[in-house]
């Protein structure tokens, strides 16, 4: 005579899974407000740089105030055949930065109707490696000068309270 | 009729679409916010300038860097360890002579001038006394000579207004002298052709730290509520209908901005 009862012929009971949607839909809900839209695949690789006190640039992205413009190492190819070894990356297309005024006055046109804003106050918003030498900022910064657009950001990532700024010093 | 029961819907496949639509989600979406500095390039200038204005020493703040990101700070060298005290040195050139009488200024230091009523009032009769006479002029002759010396002092008088009301909301505190940093102040950063974009934006930071601090505590001194916090709010609703906050707003973050003007000049690198 045993105490413990050998339950042959009884599996176990189902697991209720009924507040399994409700869970998923919970995750969801949280990754929909939490992240943006990607709107183009990086062709370059970028390590942020990082900063403090940045300027959220998502309410110009909304009223389509800002450009991005990506300069780094490329993914994939030769970085030896751009200035530098730097390529600059316009919407798709990978170039050197002396294209930089001709792309913007492009977008520029291609604006959607009824946008009011002027020229000198879009956005251009350099996303850049932290390894790229800044002399090839100023060459863009020329170009945008004598095309008339003024304003630009320096993009970079927010510092974490304890961390050190990355600066590689060597 | 006899009533039917009606069959539960089977909802086991509702976890399956929620789980494709996560899906869906996690892969087009990025996490990363975009947040950068702001900065301005200078209008283009029709005229070649022969030589560049002279700018008094004391009213530069310089900070020079080489390839190696090797830092020179005004008259220093600044090891890149102890960039995290660059902004404090910044708030030191901005706030040594702030609300000192002439006999206790320090000399290397940006200067600064005392705006009360009657400067203000003398300064706007000035200018439109100015305007008077030019449009007499312009009267008389009607060719293009006068148009851009107009132009000009119209960008003055709208500067004077400017400053005006900015006095106007500084003195609801009882003040009667607002300090205004000499006009030339700014900081220059000067860079290599070979300086790493990291050490650039570290020094962009430590600038843009700086000035925020001093704004947000002369904010919280005038109106108990930081300058961050209302720049941040007027830049997210600029386009809605708030007809008394947003105006205030403004005119508080323009006062802030004449108290501590961001001048920021970055000097390209010669080959």
């Amino acid at each position: 005579m045993s105490k413990f009862k050998k339950n042959e012929g009884k599996s176990a009971p189902a697991i209720n899974t009924s507040s399994l949607p409700d869970i998923v839909f919970m995750l969801l809900f949280f990754f929909m407000v939490a992240t943006t839209t990607k709107d183009i695949d990086p062709m370059v690789r970028i390590n942020n740089a990082t900063g403090v006190g940045l300027t959220d640039l998502t309410p110009y992205k909304q009223r389509s105030e800002v450009d991005f413009v990506y300069l780094g190492k490329p993914i994939v190819g030769d970085a030896s055949k751009f200035d530098k070894g730097v390529a600059v990356q316009y919407d798709g297309i990978l170039g050197n930065i002396d294209k930089i005024d001709e792309w913007k006055s492009d977008k520029y046109s291609q604006k959607p109707k009824g946008f009011a804003t002027p020229k000198e106050k879009v956005v251009t918003c350099f996303k850049v490696d932290e390894q790229v030498p800044v002399g090839i900022l100023f060459d863009a910064k020329k170009e945008l000068q004598n095309a008339d657009f003024n304003t630009i950001a320096y993009h970079a990532a927010e510092r974490g309270n304890n961390n050190g700024y990355s600066i590689d010093n060597n | 009729m006899s009533k039917r029961e009606i069959p539960e819907i089977n909802a086991g496949s509702m976890a399956d679409i929620a789980f494709l639509l996560l899906i869906f989600f996690l892969v087009t979406t990025t996490m990363d916010k975009d947040a950068g500095y702001l900065r301005q390039i200078p209008k283009k200038l029709d005229i070649e300038m022969e030589k560049p204005p002279k700018v008094e020493e004391k009213n530069i703040y310089e900070i020079k860097i080489n390839d190696r990101q090797e830092m020179f700070v005004r008259d220093s060298i600044l090891p890149v360890e102890e960039i995290d005290n660059l902004h404090r040195r910044i708030k030191h050139f901005f706030l040594a002579n702030r609300g000192k009488g002439a006999g206790e200024r320090k000399l290397n230091y940006p200067y600064y001038a005392n705006i009360t009523k009657a400067v203000i009032d003398g300064g706007l009769a000035q200018v439109n006394a100015e305007i008077e006479r030019i449009e007499a002029e312009m009267e008389r002759d009607p060719s293009d000579y006068w148009g851009q010396y107009y132009e000009l002092q119209m960008n003055k008088l709208s500067e004077w207004e400017k400053k005006q009301r900015a006095f106007d909301l500084y003195s609801e505190s009882g003040a009667t002298i607002m300090p205004e940093i000499a006009r030339e102040a700014h900081i220059r950063i000067v860079p290599q052709i070979g300086t790493d974009y990291s050490a650039f934006i570290a020094i962009q930071s430590e600038i843009q730290r700086a000035i925020t601090e001093m704004r947000d505590e002369e904010s919280m001194k005038l109106f108990n509520i930081k300058f961050s916090t209302m720049e941040k709010f007027y830049e997210q609703n600029k386009n809605e209908d708030m007809p008394t906050i947003l105006p205030l707003y403004k005119e508080r973050i323009e006062l802030l901005k004449i108290l501590f003007p961001e001048k920021i000049i970055e000097v390209a690198p010669k080959n």
